[in-house]
């Protein structure tokens, strides 16, 4: 049986496959750079990712004030859902970052630079806040507490994106969210490719965002079928509460 | 005394110990090069022979090759330094683009041994100004037969 959630993932995959296909077709006819050359041409994957990490990590911010203030599970499923996506953008972010950075500056990595260091601190922190995920067996104190992580992280992403214009780095300035407007920044001819490249990253995250909060759904769903919370918990929480256990029956115990 | 009382000083001194690193370096890196004027105002500092970064555009009329490097100068508009280079530049370097060097004054020159391309956020088709050409490479001869 179709769900509307199926036929929606459906459109999804298909916007996000025509956006892909267009993008890269734009691309590859984009000249090359009047500087940079062909190099440039990561702008189209570059700053789309960055933008879509952002967006991503964002959905995860909202939706975690929104689990701070209803307690409802579906918040929780939707912020932690919306951060794993938005770490997984943020190493496209960095990797395309570093071809580019060795192709056009000369170098792979510099701790020295802000926006690149400031970037590295924000993958590792939402890094961290997904190890925490995994640590918190009690399914409420999981959602609060990181619900609590996911709102103070996000204010590392206005420093990320601000560390170029408040700090002399190396990385080049912002190209679209930018005092002045995006325009000034571009000829035409980049621009649509740009576009385009946004809306593909953007589909893209949706439709891993939507197939994310299936799964949590579905595992969220097993776990409440068994009344006593995830298996792991059980083990953990309640290992011996007399009766037969873990090593088979035994006999002459108190409750025997 | 329970292990929250334990455990949450423990962990704001950990990020008490962690923001103080993370500021005081900062503190060092913020300014990730000087400006030529700003370099030869701090050459009598304090920090003086030390080794630094120094940025701005490489000025036309003015790349000569040396034994083991390139020889020009970088400057902001207001003041230039003479950059004695060892090593191969980077494909992109020429004159009027931006670069970061690193290295330490030598007398009245600053020696570098790493050099850095320094783009800014303008991407213009090649057919405006200062229009990219595709770097001559080795002629590939033509495969016969």
């Amino acid at each position: 049986m179709k769900t509307k959630i199926d036929i929606l993932q459906r459109l999804f995959f298909l916007i996000t496959a025509a956006a892909v296909v267009w993008g890269l077709y734009l691309a590859a006819r984009a000249p090359g750079e009047a500087t940079q050359g062909d190099a440039a041409k990561l702008l189209f994957v570059h700053v789309p990712a960055a933008i879509t990490a952002y967006l991503a990590l964002g959905v995860g911010l909202l939706a975690a004030l929104w689990y701070l203030i209803r307690r409802s599970p579906a918040a929780d499923r939707m912020s932690s859902s919306a951060i794993e996506v938005g770490v997984i953008f943020t190493v496209v972010t960095l990797v395309s970052g570093m071809i580019w950075g060795r192709a056009v500056w000369g170098l792979w990595w510099d701790w020295n630079d802000a926006r690149l260091m400031s970037t590295a601190i924000m993958f590792f922190y939402y890094m961290g806040y997904l190890a925490l995920r995994r640590s918190i067996i009690d399914p409420e104190a999981r959602a609060g507490r990181c619900a609590v992580l996911a709102v103070i992280g996000f204010i590392q992403i206005p420093i990320v994106h601000y560390s170029v214009l408040w700090f002399r780095t190396l990385h080049q300035g912002p190209t679209i969210l930018r005092p002045d407007g995006f325009r000034s920044t571009m000829d035409e001819e980049f621009a649509l490719s740009l576009a385009v490249g946004i809306m593909a990253f953007v589909a893209a995250m949706t439709l891993m965002l939507t197939s994310r909060l299936t799964l949590s759904r579905l595992q969220d769903a097993r776990n409440d079928l068994s009344g006593l919370g995830p298996p792991v918990g059980r083990g953990v929480t309640a290992p011996f509460m007399g009766g037969p256990t873990m090593g088979g029956p035994t006999m002459g115990g108190p409750n025997g | 005394m329970t292990r929250r009382q334990i455990v949450l000083p423990a962990l704001v001194l950990l990020a008490a110990v962690i923001v103080l690193l993370v500021w005081n370096n900062l503190g060092n890196n913020l300014v990730y090069y000087l400006t030529p004027s700003e370099a030869l105002e701090q050459r009598g500092g304090p920090e003086a022979g030390g080794r630094f970064r120094l940025g701005g555009q490489v000025e036309e009329g003015g790349i000569e090759e040396t034994e083991d490097g390139v020889r020009f100068a970088v400057g902001d508009g207001a003041a230039s330094i003479t950059v004695v280079h060892t090593g191969a530049p980077p494909q992109l370097f020429r004159e009027g683009i931006g670069v970061v060097v690193e290295g330490a004054w030598e007398g009245g020159r600053f020696h570098s041994d790493v050099l850095l391309i320094d783009h800014d956020e303008q991407y213009r088709a090649p057919d405006g100004e200062g229009a990219y050409e595709v770097p001559a490479g080795p002629a590939v001869p033509a495969v016969e037969g």
